[in-house]
């Protein structure tokens, strides 16, 4: 078994009253696809927004790669190699299709300002231009890299979240239901880009809420309702597990 | 040999077009070039970083009267008082803009506003050190290694001001740090997400192109031998705004337009209309946002590509 990458030990949020999430407690493989499903309102990106540093936890702790991470800002965590795609596509809406990838790529840059002034970064601009047109052409937008990104469609503004968050060479990619609002054959061409991410050795945290695209994707899979793991385990025994389906369609249903 | 042909080319097309020109021609010509560089500083804050700050014209004032300030009040040599100018303009910068970026975009607007009217103030009542309502005049640039530098050799070191600060601006905007700032305007929590730090990038965006005005303000203060409060009003911090918008928000090329096609306007349109030709700059203001967003940068690509 490949050791832990992220380590999520007691983790609370409190948003007033309400309990987002609960002493939650979870780890991601180095190189796997870890799914986390639960109904609406089970705290899902509340986790996810944890521990990309958009939120600041109430309790708990959070290691990555051994480091204590939990508190540090977004940009701090994108550095330590932790990316992450939104659920609502957020482009930069001024820039082609590649410049985007290329912001991916911000905390890889290591030339100074100065030595931008004085044109000395040259070299590593053409070095990482290069790497983005790999990473635009392997989502599959390899015909829209000049493009404006305000004339893509949803779905090719998922991918391009992708290749973004690729851009950053991170060990970890956080995936907010990429597949919600995507078509069948685009959920397709999705599967087969994770598996290929999972191949480069980058593990992924997958929160999902549509299950017939996770569980086949997923190496092992977390289960929240009300902010609590219920259950934790490979994808077959989800899917076995009566008393998660229970909660998970209940919620589902309640929450339709 | 070819960053020698790209930069070294426009410097002796420009300033050799300084020695054909009259006196009075020259003037004028300097102060376009002037305009030129500021436009392109403040496109980079406003239309490159997404910053709308009023304060750029105000640190251009800053830059002028910390030089003659230096040299004619304290008597420094000119190299140390153009040091202490540029590290008057930076301080300055970032007394402003480490506060309001923090903030939302609104409060930069209101303290660089701020700044830009409290500025004029302190001009005034700044007594025997400022010059309070008159200013200061009747100096002279200090000779440079025993040469006096006038007429069109002036200009030129105008023009070498107006290249440098395109090349600085033009390498800037092509690196991991002029994308961070388009990102920081785009979307900023995306770019945090990238891992920009978006307070810190904005910060270093304001600083410079503040200190650029700044450095453009101190060559100002020898086109006129003059620096005086009128010269530095808030309505000039507008002006330029207009230009980076009516040539297009963004585009280094578009600021070099507006502002040679906002400054000659009145020049044109002055024996026409008379002193209404403000009017006609915000006519044109009012077109470019309701018709061409773009600006006319944008109507040249549009020329140059149609589909
Ligand atoms: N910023 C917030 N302020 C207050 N309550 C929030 C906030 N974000 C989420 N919540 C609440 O926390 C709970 C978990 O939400 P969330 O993490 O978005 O669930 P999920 O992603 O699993 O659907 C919900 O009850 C939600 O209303
Ligand atoms: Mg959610």
């Amino acid at each position: 078994m490949s050791k832990a990458i992220l380590q999520v030990r007691n983790l609370t949020k409190r948003f007033g009253g309400l309990t987002a999430v609960s002493d939650l407690a979870f780890e991601v493989r180095e190189g796997e696809i870890l799914g986390m499903i639960g109904p609406n309102g089970a705290g899902k990106s509340t986790t996810f927004n944890l521990i990309a540093g958009t939120y600041s936890a109430t309790e708990g702790e959070v290691q990555f790669s051994g480091e204590p991470v939990l508190g540090l800002p977004p940009h701090r965590i994108a550095a330590k190699g932790i990316m992450r795609t939104f659920q609502h596509n957020r482009p930069f809406g001024g820039m082609p299709v590649i410049e985007n990838v290329m912001v991916g790529a911000h905390t890889r840059f290591t030339s100074t300002l100065w030595s931008v002034v004085a044109g000395y970064s040259r070299k590593e601009e053409i070095e990482k231009r290069r790497r983005a047109e790999e990473l635009v052409d392997f989502v599959g937008l390899g015909d829209l890299r000049d493009a404006d990104v305000t004339t893509l469609s949803f779905g090719q503004g998922r991918l391009l979240e992708i290749a973004r968050a690729l851009a950053g060479e991170p060990r970890l990619i956080l995936f907010d239901e990429p597949a919600a609002g995507l078509t069948q054959d685009e959920l397709d061409r999705l599967g087969g880009i994770m598996r290929g991410i999972a191949a480069r050795g980058i593990a992924m945290l997958l929160i999902e809420h549509d299950m017939h695209f996770l569980l086949p994707l997923a190496h092992r899979v977390v289960v929240l309702n009300f902010g609590a793991k219920i259950a934790d385990g490979l994808p077959g025994e989800i899917r076995a597990d009566p008393a998660v389906m229970d909660a998970y369609l209940g919620g589902s249903h309640a929450a339709a | 040999m070819s960053v020698i042909a790209r930069w070294l080319g426009p410097v002796l097309l420009l300033s050799g077009a300084a020695f054909l020109l009259s006196d009075y021609h020259n003037d004028v010509y300097r102060k376009m070039l002037l305009w030129v560089a500021l436009a392109l500083g403040y496109n980079f804050l406003f239309g490159i970083c997404g910053q709308v700050a009023f304060s750029h014209f105000a640190f251009y004032g800053i830059g002028a009267y910390s030089v003659v300030i230096l040299l004619f009040q304290f008597h420094l040599p000119l190299p140390l008082a153009i040091v202490l100018g540029v590290v008057i303009c930076v301080l300055v910068a970032l007394a402003v803009a480490i506060p309001s970026t923090r903030l939302e975009g609104f409060y930069l607007a209101l303290a660089t506003l701020a700044l830009a009217q409290l500025f004029v103030v302190v001009l005034n009542e700044g007594g025997a050190l400022t010059g309070g309502t008159s200013g200061i005049a009747n100096y002279r640039l200090p000779d440079i290694f025993g040469v006096r530098i006038r007429g069109p050799w002036f200009t030129a070191v105008i023009v070498l001001l107006v290249v440098g600060t395109y090349a600085v601006l033009w390498r800037l905007d092509r690196s991991w740090f002029g994308r961070a700032c388009r990102a920081v305007r785009d979307n900023p929590e995306a770019a945090a997400a990238m891992g920009v730090n978006v307070a810190r990038t904005k910060v270093i965006a304001f600083t410079l192109t503040s200190a650029l005005a700044g450095i453009a303000g101190m060559v100002y203060a020898f086109v006129d031998n003059t620096v005086n409060p009128p010269i530095f009003g808030i309505d000039n911090a507008f002006l330029l705004l207009f230009m980076v918008i009516v040539g297009g928000a963004g585009r280094h090329a578009g600021a070099v337009i507006g502002a040679v096609l906002l400054f000659l306007l009145p020049f044109w349109l002055s024996p026409v209309v008379g002193h209404h030709h403000v009017l006609v700059f915000g006519v044109l203001v009012l077109a470019a946002i309701l018709l061409q967003p773009r600006g006319l940068i944008g109507l040249f690509d549009f020329a140059k590509k149609p589909s």
